[in-house]
């Protein structure tokens, strides 16, 4: 079974937001409710200030800690290795959204980022929380998929109603694969600076494992245990942010 | 906003509401209260759903339309329903992937505040705070409205007083439908006016001027090791935004060697933080710095000796401030080097650089030395170095830097484009003309814009910022009717309260957009577009790599309201004028018919992808057949042979085909400039010296305040649209907007001084007006500049846009740089205060 992990080369995201667009309209997101979120910072001062920016989708950890203290065993990891929230079994307690180091899970019902609030435009029926006429064809509560019902937390699946169906033991999910195109989480296809990979962390000869490799890969907040699943690229060269994988630290 | 939410809420009668396709006429019409629709299932359903999504799945190849580049894209369309759209695999510039705006093209579709079908305007007051009181009127009675209106005017002999303005679309094609015939046929010599000197006039001057091709360029940066980039925001908003973003994945993290990027722009962006070398310029002088780079590069030898030529005796002469003999140095395929020297770029070293842009000189001379040092190499500009009084001047210094370094039409350089093998249209126009069209009073007359005039603006491709001016003041004449098409000058130009907005109330208007605006606002004819998903369009590539490619855009689901093509309605009013001009567009047909005639030339010029008619076209969403077919390889030109780049080209062949000079060389002192002598030195007070060759001159600063203020285009920036859809007003990116909110970016120091804090709502003022604005305080912009991007503060633009951000052009004073015509959008100055 498949681990499956994404890696982001930083040296080649341009921070457009293109991922942060396709996921909102394949997974009907609320705007500014962004599953992939990109950060900016700035420092320095004229002439010479520094504007940075860091891709952020969940880290699909391999010790969630979000899952750990669910209540109602809502939030669980699939054993592809993807942190999902099952909306039958979620009583929005939150406390998931506390415990998560990367603030990345979502409340339904919260104030709206932007007035008018869409939600009143498009409104839901019966458990559904707003009805975009845009809405894709996939509804799947069990696995935290399609439009939110009321009163639960949301979360990146990895768009999971596509990965799960590609074929078994393949290595890498890449828009370059045209017979498993379909397969590939929409902010991975859609990267133009192909800035994004996602594969099978588990088999040593797929490419995401080979480029945490070449170009050693680090995890964010590696020190709080969570373990991600989401590896970062930069610069390339030996000297890099320390990091633990796979349970081996200080060489 | 009443009036606001009247227009949007437009009662829909019993029979269009029967006609929209489907659920989500219902969803708009309805108000989106209370009515089941159908096609969502409910949650219990929806788990059986889930088991198979993609059942009932068409994807259609079609192209965007948010912003010029026209990519190719998947149209997932699943029980008539449209729910994603992706990069097109097949297509040359999309290769499968999008920019942040080609995937909100599935919320535009469905945007509540869409047009529900045609509308009259019943309240003869026009204004902002007057109610249009629109009522529904059947097709049929508009087509017959406005004809009826045009028909009159032919017969009076005042056919010029109806003008036709559009945004979008290059050679007047992908508006689906030519629309130049109809200004021919009917006889007007404003329809149409582009909108080309409020997007990006002063580039094709510049070039014009320079090598003789009045265009904007096709790059090969996958090839090239040092790119200089002057004001093109190429991350952010140049075009196509999303090859751009491929090619820089490429660039920085595949080629070997890496390609080495220097940026210039007025405050620190994504695209400069991105870059190996940052400069932060003050606004308006990017001329100075390429001239100073092009000292270096004479000084230092590191000119391209085989497409420049050389000194006879092979050593390098230039030395700073001194003069030479023009007869001392071959010049190859470049004309004026060693009189542009003299006379100008020997005394712009980058220590004079430096007093003029801000920059450090050494910063200078460290990056024209990797520039000029680096082959392949490009030299690209856009607004930001041209959108300025000395524009064009600015462009030339820019692009004379590629003739130094050799990469015109090179490998790794820049070219032109090339057109498609199109068939012929289903008529031509030529055969429908009658004596009126030849010979009517329409003849004698100047356009609206002045354009081509020697009172307005001789050398210009379109004015269409003073078209409003010109109206109020009856010079040359009134117009009677204009109609719109993806333009809304009541916005978007300078001074636009002053002078569009003004002049539209005596005008009547028809606008034709899909979505509600400040023109439709004003207007006394809606006749709504298909948005982009629900009509038929061909679109010949915007310059890009130079080979010949054409798209087509194919409705992925009929259209969700009752609206219709333009092409298809600008055939039905055509069709009903008087005489052989209604010949001509029944011939036309339709819209559709017109993109089925093009296709046939695809017959003997099969696409490399196996495109040889309509419907292999529509299958496959574009039509393209590689390569280029002219190559210059270290000062030699070479044309295609079927096989490789074999042919070596005559100096004629060359001067015909690719430098389109009097010299058929690129030229530093322009002989285009030289034939418009008289009119140029009479309105630009240039010397007769320099007038007609790169060289610095100070910016005319308008506004009159003490801070310079630059309206940039955003990443966001949706074909305008962005403005009113939500996702994209939540994702304002730092550099030039902020969260929910496009901002004002000010220097603490400014800050401090006046007493504001980031946050804060401020108060900026020039000479013509006054706007509000939320502050962002920050170090990324420069202490003697604003930044505010364009396409905000809109007054009718739909519920999510009102009263959001600041409309720019309401403090922006109308000036226009003199040769290309271009609108100074950059030159503005303003004070500041808490307001």
């Amino acid at each position: 079974m498949a681990r499956w992990g994404m890696v982001i080369d930083l040296d080649k995201c341009t921070g457009c937001q293109a991922c942060s667009t396709a996921c909102q309209m394949e997974n009907n997101r609320l705007p500014g409710e962004n599953y992939q979120d990109v950060l900016y910072y700035t420092e320095g001062k004229q002439p010479t200030p520094v504007l940075k920016w860091f891709p952020r989708p969940c880290m699909h950890c391999e010790e969630p800690s979000c899952m750990h203290v669910c209540p109602t065993k809502a939030t669980f990891k699939t054993e592809d290795g993807v942190v999902l929230i099952d909306w039958n079994k979620c009583i929005g307690c939150k406390y998931c959204m506390i415990a998560c180091p990367y603030g990345v899970r979502f409340y339904t019902d919260e104030k709206p980022l932007v007035e008018p609030n869409i939600k009143d435009v498009y409104p839901g029926e019966g458990d559904l929380s707003w009805n975009p006429p845009y809405k894709g064809p996939q509804q799947d509560n069990a696995h935290g998929v399609g439009i939110q019902p009321h009163g639960v937390v949301s979360k990146c699946t990895f768009c999971y109603h596509k990965i799960s169906k590609a074929p078994k033991g393949i290595a890498d999910l890449s828009n370059d694969d045209a017979a498993n195109r379909e397969f590939v989480p929409a902010c991975v296809r859609t990267c133009a600076p192909t800035a994004r990979y996602f594969g099978d962390l588990d088999n040593p000869k797929s490419n995401v494992s080979r480029l945490i490799s070449d170009k050693r890969g680090v995890r964010l907040l590696d020190h709080t245990g969570n373990k991600p699943q989401v590896y970062y690229l930069s610069g390339g060269a030996g000297p890099a942010v320390p990091s633990g994988r796979g349970g081996a630290n200080k060489a | 906003m009443n009036i606001l939410k009247n227009i949007l809420e437009f009662k829909i009668s019993r029979r269009r509401f029967l006609q929209a396709s489907g659920t989500i006429g219902a969803a708009g019409a309805a108000g989106f209260g209370g009515s089941k629709l159908d096609g969502f299932t409910t949650l219990s359903k929806a788990h059986a759903a889930a088991e198979s999504p993609s059942s009932g799945t068409v994807v259609t190849k079609s192209i965007c339309a948010q912003c010029p580049a026209r990519c190719g894209i998947d149209v997932y369309t699943t029980n008539g329903r449209v729910h994603a759209i992706y990069g097109n695999n097949d297509h040359p510039i999309a290769n499968g992937k999008l920019c942040p705006k080609g995937h909100l093209g599935t919320y535009m579709l469905y945007d509540a505040d869409r047009f529900k079908g045609p509308m009259k305007r019943t309240n003869p007051n026009k204004g902002r705070n007057e109610d249009p009181k629109f009522v529904p009127i059947p097709w049929d009675e508009a087509f017959k409205m406005v004809a009826d209106r045009l028909n009159v005017l032919r017969d009076k002999g005042e056919s010029h007083r109806f003008g036709l303005f559009f945004g979008r679309g290059w050679g007047a094609s992908d508006v689906g439908v030519n629309i130049v015939p109809f200004g021919k046929l009917y006889g007007s010599p404003n329809a149409p006016i582009g909108h080309s000197s409020i997007c990006s006039d002063g580039s094709v001057l510049a070039k014009q001027c320079t090598d003789g091709n009045a265009s904007y360029s096709s790059y090969d940066y996958a090839h090239a090791n040092c790119l200089f980039i002057f004001g093109a925001n190429y991350l952010e908003a140049f075009r196509p935004y999303n090859n751009n973003m491929q090619q820089w994945g490429y660039m920085r993290g595949v080629k070997t060697p890496k390609t080495r990027i220097i940026a210039v722009d007025v405050h620190m962006n994504q695209m400069l933080s991105a870059s190996d070398r940052a400069m932060i310029i003050k606004p308006g002088t990017d001329g100075a710095l390429a001239l100073a780079v092009a000292h270096v590069i004479l000084t230092e030898g590191l000119w391209e000796k085989s497409f420049v030529g050389n000194f006879k005796d092979g050593m390098n002469h230039f030395k700073t401030g001194e003069k030479l003999e023009e007869s001392s140095f071959n010049e190859k395929w470049v004309k004026g080097l060693i009189q542009w020297w003299n006379t100008e770029l020997k005394d712009r070293t980058p220590k004079w650089a430096e007093s003029v842009t801000t920059l450090p000189a050494d910063l200078i001379t460290t990056a024209a030395r990797e520039f000029g040092s680096t082959r392949p190499a490009i030299a690209l500009f856009e607004r930001g170095a041209h959108t300025h009084s000395n524009g064009v001047l600015n462009g030339m210094a820019i692009h004379s830097l590629n003739a130094l370094v050799g990469s015109l039409f090179a490998e790794g350089g820049l070219a032109y484009q090339m057109g498609p093998a199109y068939g012929q249209a289903p008529a031509k126009d030529d055969d429908f003309m009658d004596d009126y069209a030849k010979n009517g009073p329409h003849t004698k007359m100047p356009r609206i814009d002045l354009k081509g005039h020697e009172d307005g603006y001789l050398m210009a491709k379109n004015m269409i910022q003073e078209v409003g001016r010109n109206h109020l003041a009856g010079k040359p004449y009134k117009l009677d009717t204009a109609l719109f098409y993806m333009t809304n000058p009541v916005f978007s130009t300078a001074n636009a309260a002053k002078e569009w907005e003004e002049a539209v109330k005596s005008m009547f208007v028809i606008d034709t957009s899909p979505f509600p605006s400040e023109i439709a606002m004003m207007a006394d004819l809606i006749l709504p577009d298909n948005t982009y998903l629900e009509r038929y369009q061909d679109a010949p590539t915007y310059p890009f790599q130079g080979f010949p490619l054409a798209q087509l855009r194919v409705p992925a689901v009929k259209p969700v309201y009752d609206t219709r093509t333009f092409a298809d309605v600008l055939i039905q009013i055509g069709s009903r004028i008087k005489g052989p001009t209604g010949d001509y567009f029944k011939k036309l047909e339709s819209a559709e018919n017109i993109v089925r005639h093009l296709a046939k030339g695809f017959a003997d010029n099969p696409g490399d992808n196996g495109v040889k008619d309509f419907d292999s076209w529509k299958a496959k969403g574009c039509w393209f057949k590689k390569p280029y077919h002219w190559r210059q390889v270290r000062g030699e030109f070479f044309e295609w042979d079927g096989n490789g780049w074999n042919k070596p080209m005559k100096p004629e062949e060359v001067k015909e085909k690719l430098l389109k000079t009097d010299s058929g060389k690129f030229e530093f002192v322009s002989s285009y400039m030289e034939h418009k002598k008289d009119w140029i030195l009479k309105a630009t007070g240039r010397s007769a010296e320099k007038y007609n060759m790169p060289h610095w001159e100070e910016p005319k600063y308008t506004g009159g305040g003490d801070l310079h203020f630059v309206t940039p285009k955003t990443a966001m920036h949706a074909e305008g649209r962005t403005a009113n859809i939500p996702h994209a007003i939540a994702l304002f990116q730092p550099a030039a907007g902020g969260n929910k909110q496009a901002v004002a970016e000010v220097h603490p120091s400014v800050a401090s001084a006046k007493g504001f804090k980031n946050g804060d709502r401020i108060r900026i003022k020039s000479s013509v007006g006054e706007i509000i604005a939320i502050a962002r305080v920050t170090e990324l912009a420069r202490p003697d500049t604003i930044v505010l991007p364009f396409e905000h503060g809109h007054w009718a633009w739909g519920r999510w846009a009102k009263g959001r951000g600041s409309h720019v052009d309401e403090i922006l004073v109308q000036q226009s740089d003199r040769i290309s015509g271009m609108q100074n959008f950059y030159t503005g100055k303003v004070t500041v205060e808490r307001a």
